[in-house]
């Protein structure tokens, strides 16, 4: 109960006094204008388009990372020749660190001497450079198939990790039986799955929705606000402009946001774990 | 502002040439601030100074010169230059206390003196400074704020014109004296020698006041504007502020690709390598142009005043970034902080800083602008920054104006995205501004 208080309830209130004061960050709770900050989001077009750029970027991405990662771990499931090093190597954008990883894409994606517009320039693909991550869409595209090559391999070992306690004889009492591999996967492997699977997903799901490195690495948010995602804008209030109130007032209805469009899933993994298999 | 961060090389320059610095530094440890005063004992003190990541060079170069003069053991503690009061907030808000002396943006010096951050040396410098061999551009903006004295100015930052004499040669091309000329001549590169991916200007336009502000800065000096007026009103919706943002947005398309991308780190060595014939950048690139560890282009520059506008036809160049020391309000031994701060900034250290490569450290005294040594060490840049820093434009640096200059920032973006048109943009940036000041 005490590390409950500690580390949950503390920071909470914390965060909910912030978020109706008028805070810098060396002088937090200057004055109380009550809904000042609230009033002021209101009318702020630039937070509500972050919060509606976060959606679009965090419901989809984990669940092409979960298609991408479960394929990924059925191949290596199915007894793959090298699987034992090719797990070891599809680790390693997971243990990059995220400043690496926006780094690398940089350099891959810059439109002066980076090597895609490099390639698709000597192939005749393209007659000028696209600059991937100063224009729209490409720019947040780019972010997306960063996050995407970064975070696949962590959904393809958890899901690889729940494939091995697979019950072997249930499917091969289905093979006996006739069913096909598409089959066992769409009737035995998912359901049985379902609630690993779930788990997984809403995992990755509040990950992207707290995504914040790749975007300041790779687009700072640009071009314009086109790439400012949530977080980013709640770190520019706070450290780049130095008003903590309005930051907090950012946060809560951020995480009441998140808390919505998680819930559904999480619904959704108790009701899978309550009729799995 | 220092080219090493800018070329991503921070360890490329430090060991050969910090051991030439610190020769010279070695001198100035005898002079220090101290006159023909001794220098204070200060053995079994330890000072942590706090410097931005541009300044790392030069810090070492303070902190051990400090050390043979006083027998203290200085500590330099390098951050990112946008994380200054963060860093310093969190250290002193946390009890850490881990720094003694600041390193910090003029621009920031309002919100770290209402914050509480450093400490006030009004009365300090009223014992033992004479303010008046500052630079008196500098003076004011760099140290005061609330009514009292902060700090002292360290790195007087300005930006100049740098051209590449042998792209603008090649295209019998003059350096640009109006900023219609600036376009026509990076036009005129870029459509030319595109192909060969080279472009006819370097514009910074990555969304942060340091990078986009900066250009847009110069473009307002030229065009004969201003941010504030006497009263303190923001100018931003007037003519010249309009037409300011429009020449970035015209300028753009034939900028090294693409001004939305382009911070220090992509545009100086795309300068340096010669595949930009002109950048706006500060004036200690002048002396690390020469140097063949990082310049491809020795002897194939200049540098020149910032461009006209206008009806405009006096050159007028921004104070654009500029840094000054102070004691952070958790020294746990302001007297000798105090001493650092000092001796950081005096002229001798000054002077040793700006005629050594890689220190980012620029004039600050009328003496050391106008010294033989830097007028050997970097003749073009000496007269460039002569004039560039005699009435240039200061930037707003109150309470308010870590709000103010990131929202304006911001706006630029969206002109250069085309998000937003320049006269827009500008609008909602006054807007915000009124609302700020409290107008």
């Amino acid at each position: 109960m005490v590390g409950l208080a500690v580390f949950a309830v503390y920071p909470f209130i914390d965060v909910l006094a912030l978020s109706f004061s008028k805070s810098s960050l060396g002088r937090p709770f200057q004055k109380w204008p009550v809904a000042a900050n609230y009033l002021a989001l209101a009318r702020d077009e630039t937070f509500r388009a972050a919060l509606v750029r976060t959606m679009i970027f965090a419901i989809p991405v984990p669940l092409i990372e979960m298609t991408l990662g479960f394929s990924v771990a059925l191949l290596l499931h199915s007894s793959l020749r090298g699987a034992g090093w090719i797990r070891g190597v599809i680790l390693l954008p997971l243990m990059t660190p995220p400043m690496m990883v926006a780094t690398a894409w940089k350099l891959i994606l810059a439109p002066a001497g980076g090597l895609l517009d490099g390639v698709l320039l000597r192939t005749g693909l393209l007659d000028q450079p696209i600059s991937f991550l100063g224009t729209m869409p490409w720019a947040f595209l780019s972010v997306a198939v960063a996050d995407i090559w970064q975070w696949t391999p962590f959904v393809a070992i958890l899901s690889y990790a729940a494939l091995q306690g697979l019950p072997e004889d249930v499917v091969e009492a289905a093979r006996v039986d006739g069913a096909s591999s598409s089959n066992i996967l769409w009737h035995i492997t998912l359901p049985i799955l379902a609630p690993t699977l779930l788990a997984i997903l809403l995992l990755r799901v509040v990950i992207a929705f707290k995504l914040f490195d790749l975007v300041y690495g790779l687009t700072f948010g640009g071009p314009g606000f086109d790439t400012t995602v949530a977080a980013f804008q709640v770190w520019r209030t706070a450290l780049a402009q130095f008003d903590i109130g309005l930051a907090s007032a950012q946060t809560i209805i951020f995480a009441i946001l998140v808390s919505l469009v998680t819930l559904p899933l999480t619904w959704l993994h108790r009701y899978s774990e309550a009729h799995a298999g | 502002m220092s080219l090493l961060r800018s070329m991503g090389l921070p360890g490329s320059l430090t060991r050969r040439r910090f051991l030439a610095g610190s020769a010279a530094a070695g001198a100035v440890a005898g002079l220090g601030p101290w006159g023909a005063r001794a220098a204070p004992n200060l053995s079994g003190v330890t000072l942590n100074l706090m410097v931005i990541q541009p300044h790392v060079v030069g810090g070492r170069m303070v902190g051990e010169a400090f050390e043979k003069a006083t027998g203290a053991k200085v500590n330099v503690i390098a951050v990112p230059n946008d994380q200054i009061l963060e860093k310093v907030t969190l250290d002193v808000q946390s009890g850490a206390n881990v720094f003694d002396v600041v390193d910090y943006w003029y621009g920031l010096l309002g919100a770290f003196a209402h914050d509480g951050m450093i400490v006030d040396v009004t009365d300090r410098i009223a014992k033992e400074i004479d303010g008046s061999a500052f630079l008196p551009i500098l003076w004011d903006p760099y140290t005061l704020a609330e009514g009292k004295r902060w700090g002292l100015p360290y790195d007087g930052d300005s930006h100049v014109l740098f051209y590449n004499t042998e792209i603008l040669g090649r295209h019998g091309l003059k350096p640009p004296e109006t900023w219609d000329e600036y376009l026509a001549t990076a036009k005129t590169v870029t459509e030319a020698q595109k192909g060969n991916g080279i472009f006819g200007t370097v514009m910074l336009g990555r969304k942060e006041p340091f990078q986009i502000g900066c250009s847009y800065a110069n473009r307002l000096c030229g065009f004969g504007g201003a941010f504030l007026d006497a009263n303190g009103k923001p100018l931003l919706d007037s003519d010249v502020s309009i037409a300011s943002a429009q020449a970035m947005l015209d300028v753009a398309p034939y900028a090294f690709p693409t001004p939305l991308e382009t911070g220090f780190e992509q545009g100086l060595p795309a300068f340096l390598s010669g595949k930009a014939a002109m950048i706006e950048f500060w004036t200690d690139l002048g002396v690390n142009a020469q140097d063949p560890k990082v310049s491809q282009i020795i002897d194939k520059w200049d540098v020149t005043q910032m461009p006209v506008g206008g009806s405009n036809t006096k050159h007028r160049a921004s104070l654009n970034a500029g840094f000054g020391l102070a004691i952070s309000a958790g020294s746990k031994n302001p007297d000798a902080a105090w001493e650092l701060v000092k001796f950081g900034c005096s002229p001798a250290m000054n002077l040793s800083q700006m005629v050594t490569p890689g220190t980012g450290i620029d004039p600050v005294y009328k003496s050391t602008l106008e010294s033989e040594q830097y007028k050997k060490a970097a003749p073009k840049v000496q007269a460039a920054a002569q004039q560039a820093l005699n009435g240039a434009l200061v930037w707003p640096n109150g309470a308010q104006a870590a709000k103010m200059l990131q929202g304006w920032a911001d706006q630029l973006a969206l002109v250069l995205d085309k998000s937003k048109t320049p006269e827009k943009a500008m609008r909602d940036t006054q807007a915000m501004w009124v609302e700020l000041l409290g107008g």
